[in-house]
């Protein structure tokens, strides 16, 4: 079946089509209300650089980040704009594919586990430099940005 | 004063990532209003014009060359559209993404009609994106997970189904001299994208095996 590898880190019964579908239905409203155009959390130099083996410790903080301070502050507007099932189907599946990506201690590298938490933050920085209603959108309306890295781990 | 509305519906139109921006006049524009183009990199700040879509009458212009990097993926474009009296109306378009915003057109295929089979051989769909050794890229390059689907009708209540990644198939064990319609489908799974059918009307040939004995 269809499954993510990350790095050391395997995880089965996330599907992207699904993941993908949830987001289309967020999209053209989310990203219509995002006017801040020269400004992108998940950047592209960010995204490239990531290597195979610290991809694992960098989604798992990546997701973490989204279900904590993205999807959970933005539920009220969601459900404003009719939103609430396809950002609940987003949730669960990030809640699914963060608690199924452990690093086994054997695999436990620390420089590499660092290295992904210098690139996370960049991201995080970045967020947190915005306006909070206008950070929550923008990171909402990139999560197609992070499907799109994360297909190339796939398969 | 009333801001008057020369310009509506800016969006990117794209087929086989040959992006088109299109867009449509206003309630209040004219024959003479006219139109120039800017687009940018999503995250980037600068908005570039667009040469060759400046001061333009018409209301399309094409985008693909700026806007098929593989490594950027998200941009945007923006009309300004001015009236013959200098009054203004600017309207951008909605977050284009190259690889999810392009629809797929039908598949290039030959179909060749044999005695009891009839054999499908799908052609390579170039599009102008370029790879990194400046090699123009399929969609099969760019989608890893493209298939095709072949149908073929053979009566009313059945047909037969072929699927594969591979560029030929044959369909065996036909009648001779009979016809036929198959339907070749391009499918990307992890986008949802499908094309339009290409559709072919094939007859198998005459068995002229026993003939002379």
């Amino acid at each position: 079946g269809q499954e993510f590898q990350f790095g050391f880190c395997h995880v089965q019964g996330v599907k992207l089509q699904v993941l993908r579908k949830a987001f289309g239905t967020l999209r053209d409203t989310v990203q219509a209300q995002d006017n801040t155009t020269s400004v992108r959390l998940l950047r592209k130099e960010i995204l490239q650089n990531i290597s195979d083996a610290e991809s694992c410790y960098f989604i798992r903080a990546l997701l973490k980040f989204y279900l904590k301070a993205v999807f959970r502050n933005y539920y009220r507007q969601a459900s404003e704009l009719r939103l609430r099932r396809a950002l609940s189907t987003l949730t669960n599946n990030f809640l699914a594919l963060a608690s199924a990506l452990q690093p086994r201690e054997e695999d436990k590298v620390f420089s590499l586990a660092e290295s992904a938490r210098r690139r996370f933050l960049q991201v995080q920085g970045a967020f947190q430099q915005l306006d909070v209603e206008a950070a929550l959108i923008k990171a909402i309306g990139e999560v197609d940005i992070l499907l799109t890295w994360m297909e190339k781990y796939y398969q | 004063e009333d801001k008057p509305n020369l310009l509506q519906h800016v969006r990117f139109q794209s087929w086989n990532f040959e992006n088109i921006l299109t867009w449509e006049s206003g309630p209040d524009s004219t024959q003479d209003t006219v139109y120039s183009v800017e687009y940018k990199v999503y995250g980037k700040k600068p908005w570039l014009a667009k040469e060759g879509c400046q001061q333009i009458t018409r209301q399309s212009c094409n985008l693909t060359a700026e806007t098929s990097n593989l490594t950027e993926l998200y941009y945007y474009a923006q009309v300004t559209a001015t009236s013959p009296g200098g009054q203004t109306t600017k309207k951008r378009s909605t977050r284009f993404n190259l690889l999810q915003d392009t629809a797929i057109k039908q598949p290039d295929v030959t179909c060749v009609p044999k005695v009891s089979s009839v054999q499908v051989v799908i052609h390579p769909t170039f599009t102008p994106i370029r790879g990194q050794d400046g090699r123009p890229q399929t969609l099969q390059d760019i989608f890893q997970d493209l298939l095709y689907r072949l149908q073929l009708q053979v009566n009313h209540t059945y047909a037969m189904h072929l699927e594969g990644k591979q560029k030929e198939y044959e369909f065996f064990g036909l009648t001779p001299d009979t016809e036929f319609l198959g339907n070749v489908v391009i499918f990307i799974p992890n986008w949802y994208k499908k094309s339009a059918p290409y559709v072919c009307r094939v007859k198998t040939l005459p068995d002229r095996t026993w003939t002379y004995s």
